[in-house]
């Protein structure tokens, strides 16, 4: 008896980028999740916040140069950024068993869901983008409202670097996503917690060390320095860490039904 | 014919010293190639964590596994011409049955569209339902309607079964018989269901606590065991150096499941005036993973 030879059937073989391309045709097979739904959370929330401005104006006659006072800060969109954390680690922890039953490999799975992820960023990306090159020309919705260009966020160098700055937040909460999924996957709630817990002793540690090194100045001076567009560049740097550190937890998981 | 899978001293062990599991235990088989196999086993076995194996979807502790010649963990070579859906496979949340069939032709380069379509309404699966409230039977004929429309060259059934009514499990039967004839490939058939499925298997893998009991072809197997029933003294005296895999009685009757019996024993038994049974290959099954401890549906055990 001999060991058939793989050559030697004659189906056609998928190429590397096909295996990581149908990772991403799977990840949406149903857009509800990934794309409807934030689209319209978004689309209502933006409208709702616009009616309370609109509410606010009829009792405020007098909207002074600086817009209705209070409407330069808000979370509205504040919410898509962390939506994009849970959507990252529910479609890795939902989508890895159906892939490798698929018979998908590991690392097809993670490249595909990197490149998944990556269109998604740069998708709300432009989405948000649109929005707020259209609140700079109605000089805020008309009331000087701050929806999709609170200070944090806003950039005046162009819709370009405005749609940078949105993408690598996306990027960075997502991909984050994919560390937190990946220790799920692997050791279940127990190394979640664990994950979380080693997580916030990571942050109590460094703001420590900020507070007993007197270092506080110099975050806010770099921050300064690097300006919105410089400090969204800067937070690629954990994001991609995370998703790293995912990619090699995931590698020797298996799938637990 | 060639070899399609083969383990070598194949084992898993979860967990470290007195605690530790050994869900597969030194494990040596070889899979023919265009075979359907079954793999039969009690719950617990070690039935899905061997497939689990052949599938690189969990690593052994020690041994060897070639699938096509290969090793499969993150092998894509191997692992693109494979297909298993797990018994207990989990679906994204927001799945329903149309979301399966749109997402699994990419991953079967010879994926049948149209295949799937009519299966779907043979099995008279609803469409537009979320994977999660599917019934066990609904649940069963996915993974066997995606299993038979990949055409994998390797293709796993988990529990096919499971769950379904008369009508789709004759269904199952038929299809695939039909469709293997038509496009040969390797199907391994996992079931605890034994009776449900002697009849399609060439082969069979028996896996009990981790070890394989029985490797041998179904053919060899149904004519390996024979029932000999008769007066309790006769049957004594008929089997008395024979090998006895069985034996069970009830007043003055027993029967004995007797391995190996050739023709002049058969000839022997019936000049003893005892009667001869065929054993299904469920009750041969029965009997050698759990030896004389198992006599309970024929009555008090000797």
């Amino acid at each position: 008896m001999t060991t058939t030879a793989l050559a030697a059937r004659p189906a056609p073989i998928p190429g590397p980028g096909a295996r990581v391309w149908r990772i991403v045709r799977l990840l949406t097979a149903n857009p509800w999740t990934t794309v409807w739904w934030p689209v319209l959370i978004l689309t209502a929330i933006f409208l709702m916040t616009l009616s309370i401005w609109g509410l606010i104006r009829l009792n405020v006659p007098d909207v002074g140069a600086e817009g209705l006072p209070g409407t330069q800060y808000n979370g509205g969109i504040s919410w898509i950024f962390v939506y994009m954390l849970v959507v990252a680690v529910q479609a890795i922890n939902l989508s890895f068993p159906l892939a490798l039953g698929y018979g998908s490999t590991r690392r097809a799975f993670l490249l595909g869901t990197g490149l998944t992820f990556t269109i998604l960023a740069a998708a709300y990306a432009l989405l948000l983008t649109v929005g707020s090159t259209l609140e700079e020309a109605t000089r805020g919705w008309g009331s000087g409202g701050a929806f999709f260009r609170p200070f944090y966020f806003a950039t005046d160098a162009g819709p370009l670097a405005q749609w940078w700055i949105y993408f690598c937040w996306l990027a960075f909460f997502l991909f984050t996503g994919v560390y937190f999924a990946a220790v799920f996957v692997r050791w279940r709630a127990v190394g979640l917690t664990l994950a979380l817990l080693l997580f916030a002793a990571v942050v109590i540690g460094a703001v420590a060390l900020l507070t007993f090194t007197g270092g506080w100045g110099l975050v806010g001076d770099a921050i300064g320095t690097l300006g919105t567009v410089g400090s969204a560049s800067v937070m690629l740097v954990p994001g991609l860490v995370a998703a790293a550190i995912g990619y090699g937890v995931l590698r020797r998981a298996t799938p637990r039904a | 014919m060639s070899t399609i899978v083969r383990a070598t001293g194949l084992t898993k062990t979860y967990g470290i010293g007195g605690g530790a599991v050994h869900a597969v235990s030194d494990a040596s088989f070889a899979l023919e190639e265009n075979r359907i196999h079954g793999l039969l086993g009690r719950n617990g076995a070690g039935k899905t964590t061997l497939m689990q194996l052949l599938t690189g979807q969990e690593f052994a502790t020690r041994g060897t596994i070639e699938v096509f010649g290969e090793r499969p963990v993150e092998n894509a070579r191997v692992l693109d011409r494979v297909c298993f859906i797990k018994e207990s496979q989990r679906y994204p949340d927001d799945f329903r049955v149309r979301h399966v069939l749109r997402s699994a032709p990419g991953f079967f380069p010879e994926w049948d569209a149209d295949f799937a379509d009519e299966l779907v309404e043979r099995f008279r699966v609803p469409l537009g339902r979320r994977m999660k409230k599917l019934s066990r039977g609904q649940l069963s004929a996915v993974g066997v309607i995606v299993g038979l429309a990949s055409r994998a060259p390797l293709t796993f059934f988990d529990e096919p079964y499971l769950g379904l009514d008369a009508v789709a499990r004759q269904l199952f039967y038929d299809v695939l018989l039909a469709d293997y004839a038509e496009h040969p490939r390797t199907v391994i058939l996992s079931t605890h269901l034994i009776d449900e499925v002697s009849n399609l298997l060439e082969h069979v893998l028996v896996i009990d606590d981790g070890r394989i009991v029985i490797d041998a072809d179904a053919d060899d197997l149904r004519g390996a065991a024979i029932d000999v029933v008769g007066a309790r003294s006769a049957v004594d005296a008929f089997t008395a150096d024979r090998e006895v895999l069985h034996r069970a009685g009830l007043g003055g009757l027993a029967t004995a499941t007797v391995a190996n019996l050739d023709d002049a024993g058969r000839k022997a038994a019936r000049d003893a005036g005892l009667e001869l049974a065929p054993v299904s290959l469920q009750q041969l099954v029965i009997r050698t993973t759990v030896g004389a401890n198992a006599g309970h549906t024929n009555g008090e055990n000797e």
